[in-house]
């Protein structure tokens, strides 16, 4: 008996059925057949006669011809002209369903392509996240954008608007009453370090000094409990009430639901917990928040003892402004009303306001510090930049990728076009492709883009987890996603699809399979893609090793003092309730009984913590008195106790070191770097002048000059800084630093226990190493560099992954040439040379641009370097070398497997 | 008695399989068959014009396939009438009605 169905296949093979209609047409015609084949047989026709009928029958007329016009219903998914509903969302339907058929069947390509798209997408979602967190973080506030920042400014000094600083309180109180713009002005400090003690334990914490109508202005409700009452900030330590803030409940007091009424004590002040902030609000500063709020009446309490006055000294600036302006005023206007009240102020109090005026902002730009904002801004950028490169590389392989299988799909749109699918359909149809898989590369993305952020944040510095803000996933990141997703899919889609679009019918439709796409302008136009890739990821590379060449440098540095075998632990005895005389002597009996301690070689005070100071503006120099405030000398200041140089190892330049004598009644004294000595006495001996320090009446006289550190950040400009004896000047904290003659863990420990000793109830959280300062300075860069490598090697991964891709691709087109040349004789080594050498060329072109590309580049970054030249022959050479190890394992491989294919199964395949 | 011409075959083909298919759901081979049987041979459809045709009333609405599987024997897909169909069925004998009217008039076939 004949085997019909196959029959019945042939004929029906060029219509071009969808499988399953194809299959049930074969089973009904074939069931047919069968039929008639029985009942001849059955009616006594012979088997050769009954098959020869029914043979005849089905070849009797075109089957063909009969059933194309009927069945164009089923092959509707493939576009035609013809059948183009002119409904935009059912074409689009019948687009996408049949998209996602193709992308189903060829699930290595689907694969391949989503994941590479969804690298790249969640790169720049990780990124955008980040910026989406610091920079476009609304306020979780009502109206954000009706609130406005407000700072002191100091117009006439420099006349730069970053130069903002805070407002004193008596200040900001008649802002409060005079201004008539604002339905609500409120004040805030910034987080202010303070000892929390529950239990027998003592931790550190911050604490937010902010005016009784803070939360109201800002227009938030409490999770539980309540917000401040107008007149628990009316009498100075009348009420010790605070706000907890979300996460401090949830992580410092365990969620506890008791949270309601309970004491804590802050600085050995009793106070009672009334209410807990809501949560995601971590105060107005988006990066660093406290983990408490109380009102300003209590400012003594919290804030440290240069502020002790902050409630009745205009001179001393601590509340930033946040006001809510009125229905229909703008933010000049108020701005315009609020000068009016500050030029008032300056007339009215010309000792501390001379030189004063007021500068508002948007509350939303106030949210990053004026610090941090440039910094963070100019950051984003650049890692925005670079993820857009990813994702380029991304985009031009998975282009690649299309144009290999446009290649092999060639005879399918001839076909289709034959039948009378017109271009403009064509070209939608297949965007509706590339944008499905943009789409799916992006929910992917998405994810990725998220774990990538999370597993970023996880670095974070642990003590400061609750008070960092948190990454946030919004709206604002999806949207972005899929936008970058959508655009993606276009981007990648646009070239192939034309191309496809344009495939010559009659000449695709002659084709065999075997010689489909060979065409020189499709190689072409993926080199182009190819050589591009390669050069924006040794651009990339370039990038990353610059920067970490840069870091490695800042290593390097020198801060000025020695970091090795240096302990150091912040101790707060004013905060445990210690009066002056009992912190100076605790100060005293902590170095004495250190002292002792073997394998500690020296022990100091100091109000600075390394690489933490800032520097106070308000110097005077005796016979340099300048005419205005607004000609202020600014420098920083440390007060220390004896032996810090020798602890610090920072050399002695001039003079000598504090001595016993230098005490509270002795003629007051002070030791300048040599950066002041220079800057203000030039050939001159610095010796026997004479200064004042801010806000003080009395003049100091230079007793000794030491060698300039790093104040600040590491390999900063040398800064002035004045150094004071503690003997003269209180601190109610200090940093103990002790130098140890070993590895400082070890001397830690008896450090800790010996405070434990003197005082249990200290709070002794912030202990920490020399070199973990170092560590922490370096922190965000080293966060950056990170970041700048891990792109660079995802660039590097993608462009190897589409490298291979290609040479693959076009190793298997020539598998017949291949054979060919082996069958004449051409040996393996010849067969992978020639590969090898065209893949190869391809990957030096692109080096070459991108080395070009990278000292264009390294030109405009060389000012972010650090002790790195622009063209640094390390970073371009070491790149280059990786990016072509790479390339040559990428292209190898393809390479080595067609030089060992049997020329007699290259010839006979495909 | 020969088959009869192609034309007036194609243009009676679609009333015969709907008013066969009006008494019972049948299947393809037996929609052929009985034509074949009825008409005395006298009318006779190949495989490749008979699909065709089904498959083109099953696109206008007016008959449905359905696969049917029934013991001991192979899946077959029945075909029945659909509402639009019998509407139609009923239109088509009208006119087929009053065209043999018109044309026997003419002819006098029927009387003489």
């Amino acid at each position: 008996m004949p085997e019909w169905r196959s029959k019945i296949q042939e004929r029906l093979a060029s219509l071009n059925l969808p499988p399953a209609r194809e299959a049930e047409i074969v089973e009904e015609l074939y069931g047919h057949l069968q039929d008639r084949y029985d009942e001849l047989r059955n009616s006594g026709t012979p088997d050769e006669e009954a098959c020869r009928i029914v043979t005849l029958e089905l070849s009797y007329s075109d089957l063909l011809a009969e059933l194309q016009p009927i069945e164009a219903k089923h092959r509707g998914s493939i576009p035609e002209g013809e059948v183009a509903s002119g409904h935009l969302m059912t074409d689009f339907w019948r687009d996408f369903s049949y998209a996602m058929r193709v992308l189903r069947k060829a699930p290595g390509f689907t694969l391949v392509a989503i994941l590479t798209l969804a690298l790249g997408i969640g790169a720049n979602t990780a990124v955008f996240t980040i910026i989406n967190t610091f920079l476009l973080n609304p306020l979780p506030v009502t109206n954000a954008s009706r609130m406005v920042a407000i700072n002191t400014s100091h117009p006439a000094k420099t006349g730069q608007s970053n130069d903002l600083r805070p407002i004193s309180f008596l200040n900001l109180k008649d802002y409060q009453e005079k201004n008539r713009i604002f339905s609500s002005l409120t004040g805030y400090s910034s987080p202010m370090a303070t000892t929390l003690s529950y239990g027998n334990e003592s931790h550190r914490a911050f604490a937010e000094v902010v005016t009784g109508n803070y939360f109201d202005t800002l227009g938030i409700y409490p999770v539980t409990g309540r917000f401040f009452s107008p007149e628990e900030d009316t009498k100075p330590r009348a009420y010790p009430v605070a706000v907890i803030g979300y996460a401090a409940w949830q992580g410092r007091f365990g969620a506890a639901s008791d949270i309601l009424g309970r004491t804590i004590t802050l600085n050995k002040v009793v106070f009672t917990s009334i209410g807990v902030a809501p949560k995601g609000f971590k105060g107005i500063n988006s990066v660093f928040g406290p983990d408490m709020w109380v009102p300003s009446m209590m400012a003594e309490q919290i804030l440290p003892p240069q502020q002790q006055n902050a409630l009745k000294d205009r001179a001393v600036l601590t509340f930033t402004g946040a006001a809510r302006l009125k229905p229909g005023v703008s933010l000049s206007q108020a701005q315009a009303d609020m000068k009016t009240i500050a030029d008032t102020l300056a007339r009215e109090y010309p000792e501390s306001n001379e030189g004063q005026s007021v500068a508002l902002r948007p509350l939303t730009e106030a949210v990053i510090g004026t610090n941090q904002g440039q910094g963070l801004l100019v950051g984003s950028f650049f890692l925005m930049t670079i993820v857009g490169f990813v994702l380029l590389i991304a985009c031009s392989n998975v282009a690649n990728l299309l144009l290999a299988r446009a290649a092999a799909r060639r005879q399918e749109i001839a076909v289709r076009m034959a039948l009378g699918a017109g271009r403009g359909r064509l070209v939608r149809q297949l965007l509706t492709e590339s944008v499905l898989l943009g789409f799916l590369g992006g929910i992917l993305g998405f994810f990725l883009g998220y774990a990538g952020c999370q597993f970023l944040w996880s670095f974070r510095p642990a003590e400061f987890a609750q008070n960092l803000a948190d990454p946030k996933l919004n709206a604002n990141v999806f949207v972005f996603s899929l936008a970058v997703a959508l655009f993606t899919g276009l981007l990648f889609g646009i070239a192939p699809a034309l191309r496809s679009s344009r495939t010559p019918i009659v000449e695709a439709l002659k084709e065999e399979t075997r010689t489909a796409g060979r065409s020189l302008s499709r190689i072409t136009i993926a080199n182009v893609l190819l050589i591009g890739q390669v050069a924006v990821s040794l651009v990339l590379l370039v990038v990353a090793a610059l920067f970490l060449r840069s870091i490695r440098s800042q290593y390097a540095i020198d801060p000025g003092f020695e970091t090795k075998n240096l302990a150091i632990v912040m101790l707060y005895p004013g905060q445990a309730g210690y009066d002056r005389t009992r912190t100076l002597q605790f100060y005293k009996d902590m170095r004495d009984r250190l002292a002792t301690v073997p394998g500690i070689a020296s022990v100091s005070w100091a109000s600075n913590l390394p690489m933490w100071a800032h520097a106070e503006a308000g110097l005077t120099i005796e016979g340099q008195e300048q005419q205005k405030k607004s000609q202020e000398i600014s420098s920083v200041v440390n007060t220390i106790d004896l032996d810090y140089f020798t602890t610090m190892s920072i050399p002695l330049v001039a003079g000598r070191d504090f001595t016993q004598d230098d005490r509270e009644g002795s003629a007051p004294v002070v030791i300048v770097n040599d950066t002041l000595a220079n800057r203000y006495w030039p050939n001159q001996d610095p010796l026997a002048k004479r200064l004042q320090m801010p806000g003080q009446k009395e003049f100091r006289q230079i007793v000794g000059v030491v060698k300039t550190a790093n104040y600040q950040t590491l390999g900063e400009p040398p800064q002035s800084c004045v150094y004071v004896p503690l003997r003269q000047t209180y601190f109610d904290s200090m940093v103990l630093y002790v130098r140890t003659e070993r590895d400082p863990a070890s001397a830690l420990t008896a450090v800790q226990s010996e405070i434990r000793n003197l005082d249990p109830a200290l709070t002794v959280d912030d202990v920490r190493t020399g070199t973990k300062v170092i560590d922490q300075a370096l922190w965000g860069a080293k966060m950056g560099v990170g970041l700048l490598g891990v792109f660079g090697f995802l660039a590097l991964g993608l462009a190897s992954v589409g490298l291979y891709g290609i040479v693959a691709y076009s190793v298997n087109q020539r598998r017949r040439e291949i054979g060919i040349r082996m069958a004449l004789g051409a040996g393996q080594g010849s067969v992978l040379g020639l590969i090898l050498r065209q893949g190869m060329t391809l990957v030096v072109s692109g080096v070459g641009l991108g080395l070009v590309l990278s000292t264009l580049l390294g030109r405009a970054l060389s000012k972010t370097l650090y002790a790195v030249g622009a063209i640094d022959p390390l970073s371009l050479g070491g790149a280059s070398l990786v990016l072509l190890l790479v390339a040559f394992v990428a292209c190898y491989l393809p390479a080595r497997s067609a030089s060992r294919a049997d020329p007699l199964v290259a010839l006979r395949t495909t | 008695m020969e088959p009869i011409e192609h034309e007036w075959k194609k243009g009676s083909a679609e009333l015969l399989i709907l008013s066969l298919l009006d008494e019972q759901p049948r299947h393809g081979y037996d929609i052929g068959k009985l034509i074949e049987l009825r008409s005395g041979g006298a009318l006779y459809f190949h495989i490749a014009s008979f699909y065709p045709l089904l498959y083109r009333l099953e696109n206008r609405g007016w008959i449905l396939g359905r696969w049917v599987e029934k013991a001991n024997q192979r899946r077959r897909r029945y075909y029945r009438l659909t509402a639009e169909g019998q509407g139609v069925l009923a239109q088509q004998r009208l006119s087929w009605k009053e065209f043999v009217g018109a044309v026997n008039r003419i002819t006098g076939v029927e009387h003489a």
